[in-house]
């Protein structure tokens, strides 16, 4: 850096720059940096906020907790579980529902706008319109026994709660990545399908063997928001069972916990440390997810 | 310094967005009376200077809405030169009011349920009380166990505004259909009772899994669930002593959760006629009036176990922020609403029962059948508190207990397992 020397000119002109950019720097230091940085110092302190404001340096002893406290145990469980069934259903619901948006049926725009709704609707909204056609006399149960279906307690059975919340969360997300499928797919060159017909490619091998690779930086990108937001789950789970997590710790999902320590038992040191895990695993994840891409690239 | 402002914006817009969740949940909140009200009195201030005090608190239906601004607008026109602007709470009352003490946002009088009580207090947001208690006031005129729940550290910290107790609802009809004369007297005959009331669509007795609900079963044979602050819950006494709830419902097969049945809560099992039998507080006689006033029923103190009468009571003070810029008039609006006669108005709704001993005599509620048993029950009721790390220990025990009493594992695994996560999340 010493090796640098600055002219008078060039100076100003930096000076000029970051003037220019000082709004947005003043914006992001203050709701993102700062924010960053303070949960990080939160992360290693004992932080009492109620009455006497207090922070007491406590190392990693946040994080060691961690490990002897089932119920964040439990939480990062049922995130994962969550995120391994819910990111492959909503991906693959979403291109198949894209492909055949894109086949160049009659209808078709109605059809992208009523597929589309869900996500338009606010989550809450979603959660109330579910939480009644879940119970146990509602809509679901009444269909599913009409045909001769076992019916669920879907709200108030531990072993059934979260895939309830599942199959909200995949109904509402999926749309909003069929989207994304079907800008993509309209970049596809129609002569690699020509081509593909004269080779004697049937529907479902063009799908397979053009579509889908063509498709795949754009599989990542849902991939990885899919997980992102996944991991991140908290509206759901915490309007479905009142803030508790509950029954029986069923939907208690990592977000949920952080909030309760934060919120409830007014222990926010650990709630940051929560939330700086959940980063770190949310970043592994997403960097596990590139790695494999990367490597099976083929074009 | 710095540390504090940043950490103050960051509360802030946590409880915004906290607001945001919250409004969207809910879709329902009563804020709009504290204007209306703060502008009709602006013409009578007289010589003494218009002071406004913020008054935070929850309200459960229009009904109880309607008194209770009746008894603000009581107040009023006894202090013109005070305006009173409620606020209500819709949803998740602690976590908002902790998050608006730690920004500095409070009210000046709120809502402080006995069971939350000691970790506010603790935390030192409250203002204690005794200073501004005279003598015209009559403290002595309180039931000892609820004020007690205030008390801490020799000091009192709220005055309970009212209390509520549990006693057993029964359907009549379905009782005159089994052939039942009279109402159950002891645990063992209400057992009995509820096998016989037990049809294809409906259950004897309807259970309500709180811990809250079951704290006094649960203590009933001597056990105690709390020991210095700690889960306690793998006491033999306390696991005998709740061991036949489950049983009622997994071997007996005589009762049921609201949540088996599909209903939101007690009230709503028990009006829908799918439980015959029910422990519930006195807020269920309004609802039942309002929402399935064709079911014929009769409540009587809850069935003796162990030859002992037992109830719960539920408690809730008014409260003073200790952080209040206006301590004199927060007082003289704490000092109507829980005198004579601001209790008087506010009780005489119903909805709740008063703390006083005068009020309750004045409001004669010991002759009403309906409302007698809750009356009997205030005098050897268990009121819901303990200590600081109650709210945690309830909501373990809920969470495990759920899951013995849907049979997903025993009582005993559970209260172990429950005991074990309290306890551990206790840590400080």
């Amino acid at each position: 850096m010493a090796k640098w020397k600055l002219s008078k000119s060039q100076l100003r002109d930096a000076g000029q720059g970051y003037l220019f950019m000082s709004p947005t720097i003043f914006t992001i230091v203050v709701f993102l940096i700062g924010p960053i940085i303070f949960a990080l110092y939160l992360a290693f302190n004992n932080v009492n906020l109620l009455g006497d404001t207090s922070f007491d340096f406590v190392g990693f002893d946040n994080f060691t907790r961690m490990a002897t406290d089932d119920r964040a145990i439990i939480a990062l469980q049922n995130t994962a579980f969550y995120v391994v069934i819910v990111v492959p259903t909503q991906t693959i619901l979403a291109l198949v529902l894209a492909a055949t948006l894109n086949a160049g049926m009659k209808g078709e725009k109605w059809f992208r706008v009523i597929y589309f709704l869900p996500t338009l609707t606010s989550s809450a909204v979603l959660v109330m319109i579910f939480m009644w056609m879940y119970r146990p006399d509602g809509l679901i149960n009444t269909i599913l026994g009409s045909v001769g279906l076992p019916t669920y307690n879907w709200m108030n059975d531990p072993s059934v709660a979260l895939i309830s919340i599942m199959i909200m969360n995949i109904w509402a997300t999926a749309p909003m990545f069929m989207v994304i499928y079907l800008a993509a797919l309209q970049d596809i060159s129609e002569s690699l399908y020509e081509a593909a017909e004269l080779d004697g490619a049937s529907a479902v091998q063009k799908f397979w063997y053009v579509t889908v690779p063509l498709l795949r930086p754009v599989t990542g990108f849902v991939v990885i928001i899919g997980v992102i937001g996944t991991f991140q789950l908290f509206d759901q789970s915490y309007m479905f069972s009142g803030g508790s997590g509950g029954p029986n710790n069923s939907t208690l999902t990592v977000v949920l916990l952080i909030y309760q320590y934060a919120f409830s038992n007014n222990q926010m040191g650990y709630a940051a440390a929560l939330a700086v895990s959940l980063a770190l695993i949310i970043l592994v994840a997403t960097l596990i997810q590139r790695k494999l891409q990367k490597d099976e690239q083929v074009y | 310094m710095k540390k504090t402002t940043l950490r103050k914006s960051m509360g802030i817009t946590a409880f915004l967005l906290s607001g945001v969740v919250l409004t969207a949940c809910g879709g329902n909140n009563g804020n709009s009376n504290g204007e209306s009200t703060a502008e009709s009195n602006n013409g009578s201030s007289g010589d003494q200077e218009e002071v406004t005090v913020r008054l935070t608190g929850w309200q459960s239906s229009p009904t109880e809405q309607r008194y209770f601004e009746e008894t603000i607008d009581a107040f009023e026109e006894a202090n013109p030169h005070i305006n009173v602007e409620v606020d209500t709470i819709a949803d998740q009352y602690m976590d908002v009011l902790r998050t608006r003490l730690i920004g500095g946002e409070a009210a000046d009088v709120f809502f402080l349920d006995a069971f939350e009580a000691p970790g506010l207090i603790e935390a030192g947001v409250v203002e204690p009380l005794d200073d501004y208690v005279t003598d015209e006031f009559n403290i002595d005129d309180f039931e000892d166990p609820l004020i007690d729940a205030f008390r801490r550290e020799d000091q009192l910290w709220g005055l309970p505004k009212d209390t509520s107790t549990l006693a057993l609802f029964y359907n009549k009809e379905h009782f005159e259909e089994a052939g039942i004369e009279s109402p159950p007297e002891t645990w063992e005959e209400m057992e009995e009772t509820a096998e016989e009331l037990t049809t294809g669509d409906r259950y004897g007795f309807g259970i309500v899994t709180d811990l809250a609900r079951l704290h006094f079963i649960a203590e009933s044979q001597g056990g105690e669930v709390a020991v210095d602050n700690q889960a306690n819950f793998t006491d033999p006494d306390v696991i005998n002593a709740l061991q036949p709830i489950i049983d009622m419902r997994n071997e007996k097969e005589i009762g049921a959760s609201p949540a088996d049945v599909g209903a939101e809560w007690g009230g709503d099992m028990f009006g829908t006629e799918r439980a015959s039998m029910i422990i519930e507080g006195n807020w269920m006689i309004e609802f039942m009036e309002d929402a399935f006033p064709e079911v014929d029923y009769g409540v009587v103190e809850i069935p003796k176990i162990e030859e002992e009468r037992s109830t719960m009571a539920y408690t809730v003070s008014y409260s003073m922020n200790a952080a209040s810029e206006k301590k004199e008039e927060a007082w003289q609006l704490i000092e109507f609403l829980t005198g004579e006669e601001g209790m008087e108005t506010w009780t005489s709704s119903g909805l709740a029962l008063p703390s006083r001993q005068s009020v309750a005599e004045s409001l004669d509620y010991t002759d009403d059948e309906i409302y007698a048993p809750f009356m009997e029950g205030a005098s050897y009721a268990t009121v819901w508190a303990d200590d600081t790390n109650l709210p945690i220990i309830n909501s373990n025990f809920e969470n495990q207990f759920s899951s013995a009493f849907l049979g997903d594992q025993s009582l005993e695994e559970a209260m172990e397992e429950a005991e074990r996560t309290a306890n551990n999340e206790i840590q400080d």
